[in-house]
């Protein structure tokens, strides 16, 4: 694969991930082989070694996989903890981290969420390394 | 090829202390070199593991350790892999001695953890996992561990009492190791009543922040026969990198820590249950469980058991020790140091060294050190008494 190919505007770049993403579409790559969902998209498979990775349209319902609360956050989220954040398995069996708009007390494993997505506020974009300031804010919220 | 051994291991005080981590590693020098000649005499390389610049604004440390030992004109350079830069450095030593590179190498870990607070140390910590999708969530090193033990209690018999059970038997063994970092006992009603730092695990379930750091030297065993020292082999060593991503992984199975200790094992000729001692990395107590059953110590979800005596484990466990240190959690956990660390009470209890908490007969050991989160990255040596000279 030629430079050319992997440029910013690739869905196989963290770029071309988060330009879909902000348009509300989650891209994962899923292999070729072994049909591994792959999020966010990159040119091989952890999996199986292979780099014959397409990209797809993710749905973006899914179920808790795991969760916990975090209660000392980094200096950059201090003042938004005490927060939920979960691995989320989509329904193709893609999977990802993100937080969870809801209590602690309030999520069970396997429980059904859905991705939404936002712009980054002035505070994410004053933490944000330069080119992650348009970068999106995605979470889950329980369905 | 030569067989590495280890001759010689110091290590500072553990925790909280007014010393800088380039003093760290001078107190640790002091006590590995006591009685032999200078390092710059004896060690020809120098590796030094150590997570993060962020704590003393700080790189180039292969250079600055190698001055502060008066090794001048030698390779040294800093490994890094979170908390498994110092079994990484480690590695690299083993290696070099292997393979007829150098006649010795210092192997060494420093961490300075307490430089910048909890928020400081929280933010570095936090570097070491994916950043796009984790770090812009907000996740910590508790939290992603929290991931896996919420899964453990979900889909094994194992409850948050037989989690915190593995705290107190840590705290236990490290009441009877002068270089720990908690040298008092805990019940289990200390660790089941403390705060919850990222559910279901709480404060003492959790390794401490703390500074340190730890040196063994690591050569021949005809140079350490020359020096006078009581050596002990390195018969194996493995290593493997997972995925960083939590999401990614499965998230109560450490598939890399099973190859990096299985790639040990069979360098070593050995297998899980010729094992005697065996220091895991349990930064959180559910790493004890998961790295007892990826090891072959223990059935697939009865990893828990590690604290009970071998006789009232289930069948299929070993009678291994584990953690004999205290482990991370009581010994203490100043990241890059940490995987030096584990060969120095791999060494104390091989050469019988190791006082109250001496396992009796203890002749192989086994030492896994993990980076990032479980086994983004594991390292995994082999620690045998046999075949060496006393």
């Amino acid at each position: 694969m030629s430079d050319h190919e992997l440029g910013a505007d690739s869905p196989l770049t963290l770029p071309g991930f988060f330009d879909a993403l902000a348009d509300g579409e989650l891209l994962g790559g899923v292999c070729g082989d072994c049909e591994q969902v792959l999020v966010p998209p990159r040119p091989a498979c952890y999996e199986c070694g292979s780099r014959a990775v397409g990209v797809e349209a993710q749905p973006t319902t899914g179920h808790v996989h795991s969760y916990t609360e975090v209660h000392t956050a980094p200096p950059a989220f201090e003042d938004e903890a005490p927060y939920t954040v979960a691995v989320v398995e989509l329904d193709s069996g893609g999977r990802l981290l993100g937080r969870v708009d809801a209590d602690y007390e309030d999520v069970a494993i396997d429980d059904p969420v859905e991705l939404r997505v936002r712009d980054p506020t002035d505070e994410e974009r004053a933490v944000a390394l330069s080119y992650e300031t348009e970068w999106p804010v995605h979470r889950f919220e329980l369905r | 090829m030569p067989d590495p051994v280890v001759a010689a291991v110091g290590s500072s005080a553990l925790g909280r202390t007014d010393l800088p981590g380039r003093d760290l590693f001078s107190v640790a020098l002091v006590e590995a070199f006591d009685g032999l000649p200078d390092p710059a005499e004896v060690c020809e390389a120098l590796y030094v593991g150590n997570q993060s610049e962020q704590y003393e604004h700080q790189i180039m440390l292969g250079t600055l350790l190698a001055e502060w030992a008066g090794m001048r004109d030698v390779p040294a350079e800093r490994v890094e892999g979170c908390a498994a830069a110092g079994a990484l450095a480690f590695r690299h030593a083993v290696k070099d001695v292997r393979n007829g590179e150098h006649e010795a190498v210092l192997a060494c870990g420093v961490e300075k953890m307490t430089a910048g607070g909890t928020g400081g140390a929280t933010d570095a910590l936090s570097a070491a996992f994916e950043r796009a999708l984790e770090q812009r969530s907000g996740v910590t090193a508790p939290s992603q561990y929290a991931m896996l033990a919420q899964r453990y209690l979900h889909e094994t018999d194992a409850t948050e009492r037989d989690l915190a059970e593995i705290a107190v038997k840590n705290h236990r063994n490290g009441a009877r190791n002068p270089r720990a970092q908690f040298q008092q006992e805990i019940d289990v009603a200390k660790v089941l009543d403390s705060p919850p730092i990222a559910q279901p695990l709480k404060l003492y379930e959790c390794a401490p922040v703390g500074d340190g750091a730890a040196v063994a030297v690591v050569t021949t065993a005809e140079k350490a026969a020359e020096l006078g020292v009581d050596a002990v082999r390195v018969a194996g060593t493995g290593a493997a990198a997972h995925t960083l991503s939590v999401s990614e992984r499965d998230l109560t199975e450490v598939h890399g820590a099973r190859t990096a200790t299985q790639t040990a094992y069979e360098e070593a000729g050995i297998e899980a249950a010729d094992v005697d001692v065996a220091e895991v990395h349990d930064a959180f107590t559910v790493c004890e469980a998961l790295l007892s059953e990826a090891a072959g110590f223990a059935p697939k979800g009865r990893g828990y058991e590690s604290p009970l005596p071998p006789a009232e484990r289930s069948e299929g466990w070993t009678d291994v020790e584990l953690s004999t240190s205290g482990g991370l959690k009581a010994r203490g956990h100043p990241i890059g140091a940490t995987g030096v660390l584990q060969a120095v009470e791999a060494y104390e209890q091989l050469t019988g060294r190791a006082g109250d908490r001496q396992v009796e007969g203890a002749d192989t050991a086994l030492l896994l050190n993990e980076g990032g989160l479980a086994d983004a990255v594991t390292v995994g040596h082999v620690l045998t008494t046999e075949g060496v000279a006393r």
